[in-house]
């Protein structure tokens, strides 16, 4: 195995996938590291007792890298997570100009946010639904929790029914946005 | 003094029970279930009891008939219920007693009145407390919930009888709620006690929640400890205690103190107790429930008092009287309890599943760490999500804070997300800091519900730009010199 090869100085641009904050960076053979100009170099050590820390600029924070797909990483850092995808400049406009196309036909999908049982169903397919409006309550851990849309719509499926037993993630509405 | 207790709880509780009984002398039982037949707190007492087989519709820690059996089995002379589960469950306790167990904590009677929140109301109002306006007894059905409604002036707060921890309560802030509200609380109040029952009182817009620990002898002896500060709720589940309260002066606690000696001396109380009351803007305090068993916060009282709460309550079990009067508590310095939950604060506190792959914990002068995890350990969808209890202490306020924050960024847990950010963002808000909050304190005072340190997201950044540049692929054979995607292209054109 051979590291990845990239020309003598690249521009990459680290993207976070949740806040669209963007982070551009000049890098030069790899590892020297340029932000804002400036030169910046980080560490990643492994500890005594195991954990990971990155060490940059005097800052020390303990590190997880807990998936990774393509160019997108996902980080926990002193415990928080974090998305990112790494992008070369032409990779990011392409996202960008897909991301546009993509905001023309919007949708919600209601996915259950733990795992528990459905106890009511507010809503049928094809009902127009306010931002704010219950759809759904769901029972996890003995709390009974209320679920709404965030989002003005048409209902355009609802795959439960009051009884059901959904995992976490399962889809459980769709909401069609009203152009 | 009793010789021999059982614990019926498990975690960083069951570990805490087992430090003060061992160091009276007392020989310790605890239970392993087939859940966590691993679990840490089975390192801690003199003996482990293997909960029998069961068909598994009862969780091992609600099994009323088993967990008797098993201390009469062992000749167990006590039985500590911990918090949680069936600790202020009276049947349990009666049954208890009747097979001969001394269950530590109140007679049966006292947990059945605390608890039936209705009876509660009584005792208090009978004994002097301050009340909220609202329904006598229970409310039947909606038609009389809108009665009460109108009487007492919207919002109002629906509660189940047998409730606590914030289960079967809904608040109602117009009459045309009060349907789907009154059903919501009712369901909810079945599913979790058992009891459908709910009644009604007038709803405080954010009042101050503040507790007051009482300690009582079976001798008619009623002390108090201070009070604890427990606004920062969500969803009516405490995350972050302190003690003593920035919202009260010292003449506003003693008055408070007395309402809740006389409530326990009144109604005949014995061992430890919590009384809670509702505090509002003009500092006027109303009852809102009694708490028969030791507290999850427990630990912010004794480190300003210097007393363990769990000897007090093993030697009142004990018939003893109480070894401290009133004058001897002296409250010292300022505490503030952390709970770390297993829970993705950015996804909406969700529980967080999986293993304890490393733990990091501070250590130092002032802080505390009760917990029942090592790592290895699995966080599973059977138990509570808290994991651990960071306390520290402080000669003030200010320095509590601190000490709460520098010890939280060297707490480290790798394997699953916790609330560690959150706990963070709480004691770094100015709000916080002034001592000027109430329950509403999450939603209308914190931005941000997990605090960032300094350039952490560019760090972040940073680190998904190394994995990338440091990333490898295949090595291309010396040989034929050829790329991987070229061999793919022509392998699937074959």
């Amino acid at each position: 195995m051979t590291p990845k090869k990239t020309t003598n100085t690249t521009k990459l641009i680290a993207l976070d996938t949740n806040t669209n904050a963007e982070y551009e960076f000049s890098v030069k053979d790899n590892y020297e590291y340029r932000y804002q100009k400036k030169p910046i170099r980080i560490d990643l050590v492994r500890e005594a007792d195991g954990v990971n820390v990155l060490s940059c600029n005097g800052l020390r924070y303990p590190y997880e890298v807990t998936r990774q797909s393509a160019n997108t990483y996902n980080i926990i850092l002193n415990g928080v997570s974090y998305s990112f995808s790494v992008e070369t400049p032409f990779s990011l406009s392409r996202k960008r100009m897909l991301a546009a196309k993509a905001g023309l036909s919007k949708k919600e999908v209601i996915k259950a946010p733990m795992p528990g049982k459905i106890l009511d169903v507010f809503v049928t397919e094809g009902q127009a639904v306010g931002s704010g409006e219950a759809l759904l309550v769901l029972e996890a851990m003995k709390m009974q929790n209320t679920i709404s849309t965030h989002m003005k719509g048409t209902v355009t499926k609802v795959t439960v029914v009051p009884g059901k037993t959904v995992g976490k993630d399962d889809v459980l509405i769709e909401i069609k946005a009203e152009h | 003094m009793i010789k021999s207790l059982l614990i019926a709880n498990r975690g960083e509780i069951a570990i805490r029970i087992c430090r003060t009984a061992k160091r009276m002398g007392i020989k310790t039982y605890v239970i392993r279930t087939v859940k966590e037949p691993n679990a840490v707190y089975l390192d801690f007492a003199d003996q482990v009891l293997d909960f029998p087989e069961t068909d598994g519709t009862t969780p091992e820690f609600l099994d009323i008939d088993n967990l008797v059996k098993l201390a009469v089995d062992n000749k167990i002379q006590a039985l500590h219920p911990g918090y949680g589960y069936l600790s202020e469950n009276a049947e349990f306790a009666q049954k208890c007693t009747d097979a001969g167990v001394k269950f530590v904590g109140p007679p049966a009677k006292l947990i059945k009145d605390m608890g039936d929140k209705i009876i509660a109301k009584e005792i208090a109002a009978k004994n002097g407390v301050p009340m909220l306006q609202g329904s006598e007894g229970s409310v039947k059905d909606v038609k009389e919930g809108v009665k009460i409604a109108k009487k007492i002036g919207y919002p109002v707060i629906i509660k189940a009888a047998s409730g606590g921890g914030g289960r079967g309560m809904r608040i109602v802030h117009k009459q045309s709620e009060m349907e789907r509200m009154f059903h919501a609380a009712s369901s909810e109040a079945q599913s979790a006690f058992g009891d459908p029952s709910v009644f009604i009182e007038k709803y405080l817009e954010n009042p101050k929640h503040i507790e007051f620990q009482v300690v009582a002898d079976a001798h008619g002896n009623v002390v108090h400890l201070g009070e604890r500060e427990c606004s920062v709720q969500r969803k009516h589940q405490k995350l972050l205690e302190e003690a003593p309260s920035s919202g009260i002066d010292a003449a506003l606690r003693s008055k408070m103190a007395r309402v809740a000696v006389k409530l326990a001396k009144g109604a005949g109380y014995e061992s430890l107790g919590t009384v809670e009351f509702l505090l509002d803007k003009n500092k006027n305090f109303y009852f809102m429930e009694m708490n028969t068993r030791i507290q999850v916060e427990h630990p912010i009282t004794e480190a300003i008092t210097g007393l363990d709460l769990v000897e007090l309550q093993l030697r009142i079990a004990s018939g003893e009287k109480l070894p401290i009067k009133q004058s001897d508590v002296k409250l010292d310095g300022w505490a503030i309890e952390c709970r770390i939950n297993a829970e993705d604060v950015q996804a909406d506190f969700t529980p967080s599943m999986g293993t304890i792959k490393q733990l990091r914990l501070p250590q130092g002068d002032n802080i505390r760490i009760d917990t029942g995890i090592v790592p290895g350990s699995e966080i599973t969808p059977w138990f509570d999500s808290m994991i651990a209890k960071l306390i520290v202490h402080g000669k003030d306020r200010k320095q509590a804070i601190e000490r709460a924050l520098s010890a939280l960024e060297r707490f480290h847990i790798k394997g699953v997300k916790t609330s560690i950010p959150f706990c963070k963002a709480v004691l770094h808000n100015e709000a916080f800091r002034s001592g000027d909050f109430d329950t509403s304190f999450i939603e209308t005072k914190l931005e941000s519900l997990v605090y960032r340190e300094p350039d952490e997201e560019l760090m972040a950044a940073m680190l998904a730009l190394y994995q990338y540049t440091h990333e490898t692929v295949p090595d291309v054979g010396p040989e034929t010199g050829i790329d991987p995607w070229v061999l793919n292209r022509r392998i699937r054109n074959l």
